[in-house]
């Protein structure tokens, strides 16, 4: 964020990294200092392209680019405008088509490409959808409100764990201390001798060991996945379809040498050939070299072309 | 492999009669642009013919080989192979009198250890020429660096060349493992190696697959020996049932050998042509190459004249 400089005080920015920077619907940003002296009345005009802006339209500059940000405010509106779902539409084809209507309203507003002709259709099917955008706001807003109960859910979980993680260490400390205050009293008053205190006190620690880490073994039983589908539930799923195609069937290639027909390379071993080439030093071998390949090659040179004659 | 490379699509022709057409052609066109330049002092007497290009050719092919064997590391045979190759291939469609033959054949060698994975820098490739002192080194391998491209160009990009000395290898395996009727192959190796560095001198390698080549090397060595190979061919080659293809086979084989009349051109000869062909490049190709530098007409890329060609000779060379 620091390359970005006000441009109106400039420097300030540089010297001030917690000072923030902030973006109105034309998409210039200025620092929060500039805001306050330029609109001290309320309203004005922008320094960069002079459209008559309110102080209120200022919004804390959340992305690297201005321009980012004014896209986002501008979304946030045609949203709250076109804001039918995926079940609305017939088939996916319309859904399709229908979000790319969006994203040339988004895109068009954005640009200042065609505004009056873009706003005139954001009216007309602001107009004509009247009861579907209520009664989508609606929906909308229960399923917001049923999400939000269950964050707080998990959220109180969370604390509740880590409540009773803490009250759990606490006891363990407490019964840790008590046990070694025990055994300074009873060497104190006790008569018996110290080593035999001292293996007391050992064997009781070592049970308190024991009990802690059956606790800790103790997994709470539940019947509830993660994902919210309770156990021992069946989930039904559907079939996936059957897709027929033509098998595909494997035809080696043939590539023509216009020579005798060369052995393979496992071959070559058991028919002889590798006892006249060169054996592989150890150096070699270790990448992955043997002398088959070196004889391969030279036979398969050897034959390669032998009976092609040019007329 | 030979069979799918571009050596056996496109830089393997069909007799010799073809290939000697190309060279003819190549040398004609060079001719004639130069006579309808219209410089003055232009005379046909003063053009080199075919034939004195070919002797030409030939002496600076010796001068190549012998520059080969004397370079130090030692240049592996296929490296050899293939810079010769390279340059006969260069002209086949080129004439000597655009290119001097003296720059052009070791652009071929540089080229070829590169092709072949030899590792040599290129301050070492040029320190091989011992007649030269390390500034006029440097001279030269800048030249050769002009000239790479144009190479490769004319080479039509297929740099891979396939030569006659693994099937030759291959050969001799198969037929110590299929062929015990033959009790030593390894003193047919001596001979072979002769007749396919001969073989390498002739336009074998623009007519006939490299196995075929080596091959021949392996029959003419044995028949020198006095041994038979038919029974080879017939069993293990499996050509008993195919006997066209086997007919065909001598056919090429007794082709291949008639090549080898290979006779070192003649040293007054050499010298006439040499003389002629400095006097052309002097005198034409410094007109033809005051182009800039760039793409050109015919896609030759084009090269400016070098004064300091004129100092470098050919005595410079090993």
């Amino acid at each position: 964020m620091d390359d970005q400089g006000c441009p109106r005080c400039k420097t300030t920015k540089y010297r001030n990294p917690s000072l923030k920077l902030m973006v109105n619907v034309c998409g210039h940003t200025l620092c929060e200092n500039c805001v306050e002296m330029l609109f001290a009345r309320g309203s004005g005009n922008c320094v960069q392209c002079d459209t008559p802006l309110r102080k209120s339209n200022f919004r804390v500059q959340l992305f690297e680019d201005p321009t980012v940000d004014k896209e986002v405010e501008i979304r946030k509106k045609v949203l709250k405008i076109y804001n039918k779902r995926d079940f609305d539409f017939p088939s996916l084809r319309d859904y399709n088509d229908f979000l790319e209507k969006v994203e040339d309203v988004v895109y068009n507003l954005t640009n200042n490409i065609d505004v009056e002709n873009t706003k005139l259709r954001m009216e007309q099917y602001q107009r004509e959808n009247r009861d579907l955008i209520q009664r989508n706001k609606v929906k909308l807003t229960r399923e917001q409100e049923d999400l939000e109960e269950l964050l707080l859910l998990e959220q109180q979980g969370n604390d509740q764990r880590r409540l009773e993680l803490l009250q759990e260490e606490q006891r363990q400390l407490q019964t840790k201390r008590k046990n070694k205050q025990a055994l300074l009293d009873e060497l104190e008053q006790s008569q018996l001798p110290a080593t035999i205190l001292l293996a007391q006190h050992k064997v009781r620690a070592a049970n308190l060991e024991t009990q802690i880490e059956q606790q800790k073994q103790v997994v709470k039983p539940t019947n509830l996945f993660s994902t919210g589908i309770h156990m021992r539930q069946t989930v039904s799923l559907q079939p996936v379809p059957k897709i027929e195609e033509v098998l595909y069937l494997y035809k080696p290639l043939r590539v023509e040498t216009y020579g005798p027909s060369v052995p393979e390379l496992e071959h070559l071993g058991r028919l002889g050939y590798l006892n006249h080439v060169r054996a592989a030093m150890p150096q070699d071998t270790a990448g992955g070299y043997t002398s088959a390949l070196a004889c391969h090659r030279a036979v398969q040179d050897a034959f390669s072309g032998m009976f092609l004659l040019k007329r | 492999m030979f069979h799918n490379s571009s050596q056996g699509k496109f830089w393997i022709f069909k007799s010799e009669d073809e290939v000697e057409q190309k060279r003819y052609k190549a040398n004609q066109k060079v001719r004639n642009k130069i006579i309808e330049s219209g410089k003055p002092g232009v005379s046909e007497s003063k053009l080199l013919e075919h034939h004195e290009e070919d002797v030409l050719f030939r002496h600076y092919e010796k001068r190549m080989l012998d520059f080969c064997n004397a370079f130090k590391p030692v240049m592996p045979k296929s490296v050899v192979g293939t810079a010769i190759m390279y340059f006969r291939r260069f002209y086949l469609n080129n004439s000597i009198m655009e290119h001097h033959p003296r720059i052009i054949m070791l652009t071929c060698a540089y080229l070829s250890c590169k092709v072949d994975e030899f590792n040599v820098s290129s301050t070492q490739f040029v320190g091989n020429l011992l007649q030269e002192t390390p500034a006029g080194q440097e001279r030269v391998l800048e030249q050769i660096l002009e000239y790479e491209l144009l190479l490769i160009q004319q080479l039509k990009f297929h740099l891979v060349v396939h030569n006659p000395y693994r099937p030759m290898e291959g050969l001799l395996i198969d037929l110590k493992t299929r062929f015990p009727t033959l009790e030593n192959p390894e003193s047919l190796r001596k001979n072979a190696d002769d007749f396919l560095t001969q073989a390498a001198m002739t336009d074998a390698g623009l007519l006939f697959p490299p196995s075929q080549i080596a091959l021949t090397a392996i029959l003419n060595s044995a028949s020198r020996a006095g041994l038979s190979m038919e029974s080879y061919l017939n069993e293990c080659l499996g050509l008993k049932e195919d006997k066209e293809t086997l007919s065909k086979m001598y056919e090429s084989m007794s082709r291949m050998k008639t090549l080898k009349k290979y006779e070192l051109p003649k040293a007054e000869e050499v010298n006439a042509y040499k003389k002629k062909l400095d006097r052309i490049h002097a005198e034409f190709s410094s007109s033809s190459n005051k182009r800039k530098r760039g793409y050109e007409e015919d896609g030759h890329v084009a090269k400016e004249a070098r004064l300091t060609e004129e100092e470098w000779t050919d005595e410079d060379l090993v």
